[in-house]
């Protein structure tokens, strides 16, 4: 490795700026998991805050001023004044990839110079499309925005994996104590060990069914780095079209002095966007990362970012994306929605019985209207209950929050996941009303549950039940074992009028692979017509 | 167990220990009780917290003192009820000043580490947090242990009911446990209290519930206590063992403390108005030979502190 003395000041204070923003992105993601009296440690918003796409979409499909964030604007605003700078400078994504491509690309001097192709394109496209989707109320946009994608994959696969590589290779080792003589190996990996657990984590480990998916998509988009460096933040990236959108005609301009150029090329090859910084007049101000790698690689000093008159055109070049570009992909965004709703789900005929939402989770077509799938409640969860969906909310609610009991149950005292929800899609609702909100209820499987299909004791699901007057309860029944024998056993069964839906019964049931309660979103708060049980008890109430 | 070499020197420590011991109880009046029940008959207007240390304390010095259990350079594992998130008046944990009093006893007696963990069947932060149990043991100078649940290790135990169960570790390497529960009435047992309590240092217990007495008497065998000291300053009398409605809790102002886990349960049983000869746990823990249900048989001492 050789070490240059830096031509640029500005390029190093870039690097610097996404290292922190990196390093700020994850730390929130962690410490967003760790609560203290019931509040989150951090608040984890930041980044969906700024993103402007974020403000954008769920505005236009949850027609909310509301959810407009102001440091969105900033952000928007500074883009027409400064160009891209976001995904230069502070996109966390983005800087995922500025490693990657580093780690992955070669461009040796001679090697081709880049041009812009029709694969620019391609990210307006998207943006467009998932916009008018977000217009019809089908929102998507959180699948491809690289905030919700980041804060997605980072908490449901990155952290889980970076946790579970901590603690079970140490704990492997930990029992195993190969060791020789006095010398031990747990005494190097126990110090790590425990900072993991003490400091780093300090919560238990969680998993997410269908995380793979997550991952495969996250690993794909890095590994893209490997066709073309950057190749999502040039290509893809809807939020990277918006930005281009808005910085048409910035005021901070790439200047190429054509007296000192030599048409050598390396500004061109040093360019991770394919902005052309070689062609004078020609440099693509919608594509520019603003990374400052051209003007460092210039050893004549011919480039220089200058401040111009905005209203003037920058450049011969316009963003590539015609009207019938636009057309396009409006038709396809008008199709993928129709696509959407051609389910009985998605028309509200039926309900999902395993789309259990979260306490405070809006009626389902609000909800999926602000949702962005980034996986801050799932994070914030305590139990892990919240797990990203595959199919049960149809292919709109792909990786949107719903519970599955066999792996958590929603904390009685616990609010978290509407408190992290950076749209509103669930409600930061109070304790007290949290606690009187029903996501479910739970139903006893008497071909499974042991009083009832073996004659055997048991009731460790009315042991964890945690309303103040218990929602399930017993009934004494004598029950006929194989000999004859008569026994008397408690056979749990669920009031319904207090049942909340937690599924803590699921959770602890003995029954690991299919307890034998089970909880559905039946009686769920946020739908009065899945509330299939008349309140005020059996019988009549006058 | 993990090795005979430490076992033999325990032993003979004990049995070399006792039999010293044994010399000047001789020329002394009384030797310390097998257990004591402590009730508050001071100002009924006192703070709990302050009722709570007083009965501890006064309950273990009349027991002999945790000189009597606890070595010099010992490590011990205070195990209270902190399964729920629950706050201390809702009475579905251990009162955070008891579990204060038990380990600052414990490192005055000598122990070189007191640790401070449970099982816990909500959420574990907000189960040490809210029960305040966390902050009492911490500031009395106890590690609190969050139990990992990768590290417990399977241990043959050897029963009809539990073959083998996972155990975390720290409680197989610790010199003395302390299970230091409250009165709670649960509906599969009627009542919970000392020997239910040991259901917190293990896994698998949910298939438990099929054949509680058994398990738990099987469990408590192997566990082989020395100790334990049961919280009834205020009981759990109905929805255990969850709680959370305040109607359910009594205050009662009592703890016992003695070496026989199964006269403290028939105490609980009778404090949550039970008899303990139809409380199962009791009779077939006293089958087991765990103890004597008959409280009163043994060298006890009811203490009335003001």
């Amino acid at each position: 490795m050789r070490f240059r003395r830096p031509r640029s000041w500005v390029q190093w204070t870039r690097r610097v700026s996404q290292v922190l923003f990196l390093v700020l992105f994850f730390a929130l993601a962690l410490r967003v998991r760790i609560s203290e009296n019931g509040v989150p440690s951090v608040d984890a918003d930041f980044f969906f805050k700024i993103d402007p796409l974020v403000s954008l979409s769920t505005a236009l499909a949850a027609r909310s001023l509301a959810v407009v964030a102001i440091p969105a604007l900033i952000v928007l605003a500074a883009t027409v004044l400064l160009g891209r700078f976001f995904c230069g400078w502070i996109c966390p994504l983005g800087a995922v990839h500025a490693a990657a491509s580093w780690f992955c690309a070669k461009r040796p001097v001679g090697s081709p110079v880049e041009r812009r192709t029709p694969g620019h394109r391609v990210k307006y496209v998207v943006l467009v499309a998932l916009l008018v989707m977000a217009l019809f109320g089908a929102h998507w946009t959180g699948v491809f925005d690289p905030i919700p994608l980041l804060f997605r994959s980072t908490a449901t696969f990155l952290l889980p994996a970076a946790q579970y590589a901590v603690e079970d290779s140490s704990t492997a080792v930990y029992q195993a104590d190969p060791h020789a003589g006095p010398l031990h190996l747990k005494v190097l990996t126990e110090p790590l060990y425990k900072f993991g657990r003490n400091v780093l984590f300090q919560v238990d480990r969680q998993a997410y069914a269908g995380s793979v998916m997550i991952a495969a998509l996250f690993l794909l988009i890095v590994a893209l780095n490997l066709v073309r460096p950057r190749f999502w933040c040039r290509y893809v990236c809807p939020l990277g079209g918006l930005l281009g959108f808005a910085s048409l005609r910035p005021a901070l301009r790439l200047k190429n002095d054509e007296k000192r150029c030599t048409g050598c090329g390396q500004c061109a090859r040093a360019c991770p966007a394919a902005a052309q910084p070689d062609r004078p007049g020609e440099w693509l101000p919608t594509e520019c990362f603003g990374c400052w790698n051209c003007v460092a690689s210039c050893r004549r000093n011919a480039l220089a970012f200058t401040l111009e008159n905005p209203i003037t055109p920058a450049t011969t070049a316009e963003v590539d994306f015609s009207r019938r570009a636009a057309m396009g992909a409006s038709a396809a965004g008008v199709a993928v929605m129709l696509g959407f709703r051609q389910n009985p789900l998605a028309q509200g005929r039926v309900f999902g019985a395993d789309l259990v939402r979260p306490p405070g989770a809006l009626a389902e077509g609000d909800f999926l209207k602000r949702c962005v799938q980034c996986g801050a409640c799932m994070r914030a969860c305590p139990t892990n209950a919240l797990q990203p969906c595959a199919l049960e909310g149809g292919v709109e609610g792909l990786w949107t929050p719903h519970i599955i009991a066999k792996v958590g149950y929603c904390e009685y005292n616990c609010n978290l996941c509407g408190q992290v929800c950076p749209t509103g899609a669930i409600e930061a609702l109070s304790i007290e009303k949290k606690k009187e909100t029903k996501i479910g209820l739970a139903f006893f499987d008497k071909n499974r549950c042991l009083p009832y299909a073996f004659g055997r004791e048991c009731l460790v699901c009315e042991e964890h039940c945690p309303t103040p007057q218990k929602s399930i309860y017993f009934v004494n029944r004598e029950v006929e074992l194989r000999d004859g024998q008569k026994l008397t056993v408690k056979q749990p069964q669920v009031d319904p009028d207090k049942c909340t839906g937690c599924g803590i019964c699921e959770w602890c049931c003995v029954f690991r692979d299919t307890a034998g309660v089970h909880v559905t979103s039946a009686n769920e708060t946020r739908h009065s017509n899945n509330q299939p049980i008349l309140p005020g008890g059996s019988g009549s109430p006058y | 167990m993990k090795s005979t070499r430490r076992e033999f020197l325990k032993t003979s420590a004990v049995i070399g220990a006792s039999s010293l011991a044994q010399l000047p109880a001789l020329s002394q009046a009384a030797a310390p009780a097998d257990m004591c029940i402590a009730r508050w008959k001071g100002d009924a207007k006192a703070s709990m917290n302050e009722t709570a240390r007083r009965l501890t304390e006064e309950a273990l010095k009349a027991i002999g003192g945790l000189g009597r259990f606890v070595n010099k350079g010992d490590v011990v594992w205070v195990k209270p009820n902190m399964g729920w998130d629950r706050t201390p008046e809702q009475a579905a944990n251990t009162h955070p000043e008891v579990v204060r009093a038990i380990v600052r006893l414990c490192l005055e007696a000598g122990a070189k580490t007191v640790k401070v963990g449970d099982n816990t069947c909500n959420d574990a932060p907000k189960c040490y947090k809210n029960s305040g149990i966390e902050a009492a043991a911490k500031e009395a100078g106890a590690e609190v242990v969050y139990l990992d649940k990768n590290r417990f290790a399977e241990v043959k135990i050897g029963g009809k009911r539990l073959d083998s169960i996972p155990i975390y570790p720290d409680i197989m390497d610790c010199n003395l446990i302390i299970s230091c529960p409250l009165a709670k009435h649960h509906s599969a047992t009627r009542i919970t209290a000392c020997m239910k309590n040991y259901m917190g240092v293990i896994e698998n217990r949910r298939k438990f519930h099929q054949d509680l007495p058994n398990c738990i008497a099987e469990l408590t065998a192997f566990m082989k206590p020395r100790i334990a000291l049961l919280d009834a300053t205020r009981i759990l009398t109905a929805h255990g063992p969850t709680g959370g409605d305040l109607a359910d809790v009594k205050v009662m102002n009592t703890v016992a403390a003695g070496i026989d886990l199964v006269a403290l349960d028939a105490f609980a049983a009778e404090l949550l108005g039970n008899d303990p000869a139809k409380i199962e746990t009791v009779t077939v823990g006293e089958s087991y030979g765990l103890g004597k249900r008959d409280y009163k048989s043994l060298n006890l001492k009811e203490l009335e502190i003001a």
